[in-house]
C-alpha cells in the first residue's frame, strides 16, 4: 500500500535521512522505532507532505506522493495524527472533529464518521462543546485520533502517541489503535515507547541516526539482543 | 458638540472598514500590509473614473471590489506569498518592508498619472442630509455606516458558517494541522489576502466621496492600524467598536483642540496604546 | 595586518576627499559628494539599529528632521555651526530616547510601526507649527561657501563611520548582533538586550541628527517639514538594503548606488525613478535581503567552489 524507496531528506544543507526504504501492506500495523533524534518524525512528516525530500520516492497504492502538499496527501487517502496533537485550541471538540472531515469526499459521510468516532471514544461525545484546549492530555489524544479518522481514509500515520500521557492512558490508546487496525485501517506508527509498540504491531523497522538498521516481525524484534540492549535497557543474556 | 460627534461616529465606521481588511490579513497570516492605504486610493481613482463615465459611486463598488480582489491576488502571488516560510517576527517585519516599497511605488505612480491634485466624487446627492434629533446626518455617511455594519455581518457569516470560513479559522490557529485536515493552506492565504484587498473597495468609494489625492493613502492606513491595535491585532469583531471609539476620540479632540490636530490625535492614541497595552485593549486573536 | 592595510587605505581615501575641493572646480561634483556623505551618514546610522541590531526603524525621518530643525534654529540664532550641529545631534538623540525607549519594550514586530507613527506625527505636527519656509538671512547668504558645507558633511560622515565601526567591533557590537540573530537566546545567555537596544537607538538617533544638521547648514531655503518627510525614512532603509544590511561597507555601496541612480533617473525619467526605487526595494527584500554585499559573497563563494572542483 505505502512504499518508501531510497528516501533522502535534508534540512537545508544538513542530511538527516539516508536511503530510507520501507513498506506497509494493506491491513498491516507497522512500527518505526528509534530513539530521540533518530529521524522517525522527520520520515513520517515527509510522507505526510510537511517536509520536502531530495531523492527517492514515496508511493501510495501506486500513486506517487513526491513532495505533494499535505492537503493532497490527505485527499489521496493518508491521514496523520501529528506529534503533540496539534488540535485547534480555540475550537470545540466537535468543531475539531468536523475539521477532520474537511476533504470533499469526507464531507458527505461526516455524520456516520462522527458517530463512529463517538462509538470509539465515548467521552468525546460528552465533551463535544468544550474548547479543545481545555481537555486533558489523554482526551486531546483521542480528539486528535478521532479527527484523523473523520476523513475515512484507509491509512493512518501516527506520530508519537505516547508523549506526555500516563502509562494507563498510553495502554488505553494503544488498545484503541489496535482495534482500529483490526477494523481494516493500515497503520504506520512512530514511537519511542518500544515494548508496547512491538507488542502491538505486526512488523517494525529500526531507525538509528537517520538510517534503517533493522526490520522484521515485531514479536521477534522484541526478543532480539540488539533491541533489548539499545531500547529496553537490558543486558544481552 | 453633538454634531461633531455625529461626524466622528460616521468617520469611525469608515475607519472600522479599513481596519477590517488589515486585521483580516494580520489575523490569518501575520502580515501587515502597509500599502493598504495606497490600494484604497487606487480604488478611489477607479470609482472616479467610472463616475466620470456616468456610474454612480455606490454602483461602482462591485466593479472596484472585483478589480481590487484580482489585484490583491496578483500582489499576493508575486510578493507576499514568498514570505510565508519566515518566523513570525521576520514575517511582520518583512511584510512591512514590502508594503513600504509597494506604497512608494503606488503613491508615486498615482502621482505621476493623476498628479497630486485633490479629487472627489460629487454625485447629485452629495449634500443631502437628514435631520435626526436635531442633528444633521449626511446621507452618504449614513449609507457608509450601514455598509460597514453589513460588511461585518457578512464577514461573520462567511467565517462561521461556510467551509471556507472554518478553514480560515483553522489556518489562523495552526496552519500545519489545517493542512493535515485537507485545507489547501496556500490557496487559503491567497484568497484571504485577495478578500482583504477587495474589501478596500468600500472605504475607497466612501473616501472618494469625501476627498483624496495620490499621496493621501498613508493617512488612511494610519487610521486603520490604530483601530486594529485598539481592537487587539487580529480580532475582527472588536474592529467595529474600536473604529467608533477612534472616531469619537477624534471628534472630542476637534472639540477641544481644533481641527488641525485631528490626524495627530489618532496617531498619538496609537502610540499610547502601543506603549501601555502591547496586546491591544482587548488582546484577543481571530475568534471562532 | 589586514586591518592595518584597511585603515591605511581609509585614511588615504579620506585625505583625498579632504583635498578634493581644492582640485576640482565643479560645484556640481562637490555638491554631489556632499549628498553622498549625507546619505551615507543617515544610512550607516540607521544600519546600526536596523542592520546590526535587527530593529527596523521606519521613522528615522523624525530624527533627521529634529537634528535639522534644532541646528537651523540655533545657527540662524547666531550659534556657531559646530555647536549648533552637535546640539542638533543631541536633540535628535533625546527624541530617540523619549519615544524609542518605550517602543523598544514592545514585541519586536511593532517597533517599525511605532517608529512610522512617530515619523508621521512629527511630520504633521511640524507642518502645523512651522508651516512657513525658512530663509537664510542676508549676511549668511553672503558668507555662504560650499566648501564649509562640504567639510561639515565629510566630518559628520567620518564621525559616523568611526562611531558605528567602533561600536560594532566592541563587546556592544557582539551583543547587538546576538540580539539581531535571536533575541530570546541572547537574553537567555545573560545579555541585557533592552539596555543594548536602547544604546543602539540613542547612537543611531544622535548620528542621524548630525546628518540633519548637515542638511540645515547646506540648504538655503526650504519648508521645515521637508526634512520630516517620510522619504528620509525610506532612503536609509533602501540604501542599506541595497548595499548590505548589517555590514559596514553596505551603506557606503548603497548610498553611492542610490545617489548614482537618483542622478541618472531624475534627469532622464523624472518622477518615475521613485517608482523604480520602490520596486527595486521590494525585489531586494524578497530576493537579495543581504544586498550587494551578499551578492559579492555569493559570487566569491561560487568562484571558489568552481576553482576547488577543478578540471
Amino acid at each position: 500500500m505505502l512504499k518508501v524507496e531510497h528516501l533522502d531528506v535534508l534540512y537545508g544543507d544538513l542530511q538527516v535521512l539516508w536511503d530510507i526504504s520501507l513498506e506497509v501492506n494493506e491491513g498491516e500495523f507497522v512500527a518505526l522505532i528509534g530513539s530521540n533524534g533518530a529521524g522517525k518524525s522527520t520520515l513520517i512528516r515527509a510522507i505526510a507532505g510537511l517536509l520536502k525530500f531530495e531523492s527517492g520516492a514515496i508511493t501510495y497504492n501506486g500513486i506517487l506522493l513526491n513532495n505533494r502538499s499535505p492537503h493532497n496527501v490527505v485527499e489521496l487517502g493518508i491521514s496523520m495524527v501529528p506529534e503533540g496533537r496539534r488540535l485547534f485550541p480555540k475550537m470545540t471538540v466537535l468543531k475539531n472533529l468536523e475539521m477532520g472531515a474537511f476533504v470533499k469526499k469526507a464531507r458527505i459521510t461526516r455524520f456516520e464518521a462522527l458517530n463512529q468516532v463517538y462509538a470509539t471514544f465515548p467521552i468525546l461525545k460528552e465533551r463535544a462543546q468544550q474548547p479543545a484546549g481545555l481537555l486533558s492530555g489523554g482526551e486531546q489524544q483521542m480528539v486528535a485520533i478521532g479527527r484523523a479518522l473523520m476523513a475515512q481514509n484507509k491509512f493512518l500515520l501516527l506520530d508519537e502517541m505516547s508523549l506526555g500521557l500516563s502509562p494507563l492512558m498510553v495502554k488505553n490508546i494503544f488498545d484503541i489503535i489496535s482495534r482500529i487496525n483490526k477494523n481494516g485501517i493500515s497503520i504506520l506508527i512512530v514511537e519511542q515507547n518500544v515494548p508496547l509498540t512491538l507488542r502491538t504491531a505486526n512488523r517494525a523497522y529500526l531507525i538509528e541516526s537517520g538510517r534503517i538498521v533493522g526490520q522484521g516481525d515485531a514479536k521477534i524484534l522484541l526478543k532480539s539482543p540488539h533491541v533489548k540492549e539499545a531500547y529496553l535497557g537490558m543486558n544481552p543474556v | 458638540m453633538g454634531q461633531t460627534l455625529v461626524y466622528g461616529i460616521l468617520n469611525g465606521t469608515v475607519y472600522a472598514m479599513i481596519a477590517l481588511g488589515i486585521a483580516l490579513v494580520f489575523g490569518i497570516m501575520k502580515y501587515l500590509n502597509l500599502a493598504y492605504g495606497s490600494l484604497i486610493i487606487i480604488g478611489a481613482y477607479g470609482s472616479l473614473f467610472l463616475f466620470r463615465m456616468g456610474v454612480d459611486p455606490f454602483a461602482s463598488i462591485p466593479v472596484i471590489l472585483v478589480t481590487l480582489f484580482l489585484g490583491g491576488a496578483i500582489l499576493y502571488k508575486l510578493f507576499f506569498s514568498r514570505l510565508i516560510e519566515f518566523p513570525e517576527g521576520e514575517k511582520i517585519k518583512n511584510s512591512l518592508l514590502i508594503g513600504f516599497g509597494l506604497m512608494n511605488v503606488f503613491d508615486n505612480l498615482a502621482f505621476i498619472i493623476w498628479t497630486g491634485n485633490e479629487r472627489s466624487l460629487t454625485p447629485s446627492y452629495s449634500g443631502v442630509t437628514f435631520e435626526i434629533l436635531g442633528l444633521r446626518v449626511p446621507l452618504i455617511g449614513l449609507i457608509g455606516g450601514l455598509l460597514a455594519f453589513f460588511l461585518i455581518s457578512i464577514l461573520h457569516l462567511l467565517l462561521s458558517r461556510t467551509y471556507f470560513g472554518t478553514s480560515v479559522m483553522a489556518v489562523s490557529q495552526d496552519h500545519e494541522a489545517a493542512g493535515l485536515m485537507g485545507v489547501n493552506v496556500n490557496r487559503t492565504y491567497l484568497i484571504s489576502f485577495a478578500i482583504s484587498v477587495g474589501l478596500a473597495s468600500i472605504p475607497s468609494v466612501l473616501i472618494g466621496l469625501q476627498s483624496f489625492s495620490a499621496t493621501s493613502g498613508m493617512q488612511w492606513f494610519n487610521k486603520g492600524i490604530v483601530v486594529v491595535m485598539l481592537s487587539g491585532m487580529g480580532n475582527i469583531y472588536a474592529v467595529f467598536p474600536a473604529g467608533l471609539f477612534l472616531g469619537i476620540i477624534e471628534a472630542l479632540s476637534i472639540f477641544l483642540f481644533g481641527a488641525t490636530y485631528r490626524e495627530v490625535t489618532g496617531l498619538v492614541v496609537f502610540v499610547l496604546v502601543l506603549i501601555l497595552f502591547p496586546r491591544g485593549l482587548l488582546g484577543k486573536r481571530v475568534e471562532s | 595586518m589586514k586591518d592595518l592595510r584597511k585603515i591605511g587605505m581609509a585614511v588615504c581615501l579620506i585625505g583625498l576627499l579632504a583635498l578634493l575641493p581644492f582640485a576640482i572646480r565643479s560645484e556640481y561634483l562637490i555638491n554631489l559628494l556632499l549628498m553622498f556623505f549625507l546619505y551615507f551618514t543617515i544610512a550607516q546610522s540607521w544600519n546600526l539599529l536596523g542592520g546590526f541590531t535587527g530593529q527596523v526603524s521606519l521613522g528615522h525621518s523624525a530624527f533627521f528632521g529634529m537634528g535639522d530643525l534644532i541646528t537651523r534654529l540655533l545657527w540662524i540664532g547666531k550659534v556657531p555651526i559646530l555647536l549648533a550641529s552637535f546640539a542638533g545631534g543631541v536633540s535628535s538623540m533625546l527624541l530617540a530616547g523619549i519615544v524609542g525607549i518605550p517602543f523598544l519594550r514592545m514585541k519586536r514586530a511593532y517597533f517599525p510601526i511605532g517608529t512610522l507613527a512617530l515619523a508621521v506625527i512629527a511630520q504633521i505636527t511640524i507642518g502645523n507649527i512651522l508651516p512657513l519656509p525658512t530663509y537664510l538671512p542676508g549676511e549668511y547668504m553672503r558668507e555662504y561657501r560650499l566648501f564649509s558645507r562640504y567639510y561639515l558633511a565629510l566630518s559628520v560622515a567620518i564621525v559616523t563611520l568611526l562611531v558605528v565601526w567602533r561600536t560594532v567591533s566592541s563587546r556592544t557590537g557582539l551583543a547587538l548582533i546576538a540580539i539581531r540573530n535571536d533575541e530570546a537566546a541572547a537574553e537567555a545567555m545573560g545579555i541585557k538586550t533592552y539596555k543594548y537596544k536602547v544604546k543602539a537607538l540613542l547612537i543611531s538617533g544622535f548620528l542621524t541628527g548630525l546628518g540633519g544638521s548637515v542638511f540645515a547648514y547646506h540648504q538655503v531655503s526650504y519648508y521645515h517639514e521637508a526634512s520630516f518627510n517620510l522619504s528620509w525614512s525610506f532612503l536609509p532603509t533602501l540604501a542599506t538594503f541595497i548595499g548590505g544590511l548589517g555590514t559596514i561597507i553596505g551603506p557606503i555601496l548603497g548610498s553611492a548606488c542610490f545617489l548614482a541612480l537618483n542622478e541618472l533617473f531624475a534627469i532622464t525619467l523624472g518622477q518615475i525613478h521613485l517608482v523604480i526605487f520602490g520596486f527595486s526595494f521590494v525585489l531586494i527584500v524578497l530576493f537579495l535581503p543581504g544586498g550587494l554585499m551578499s551578492l559579492s559573497k555569493q559570487i566569491k563563494f561560487a568562484l571558489k567552489t568552481r576553482l576547488l572542483k577543478g578540471p
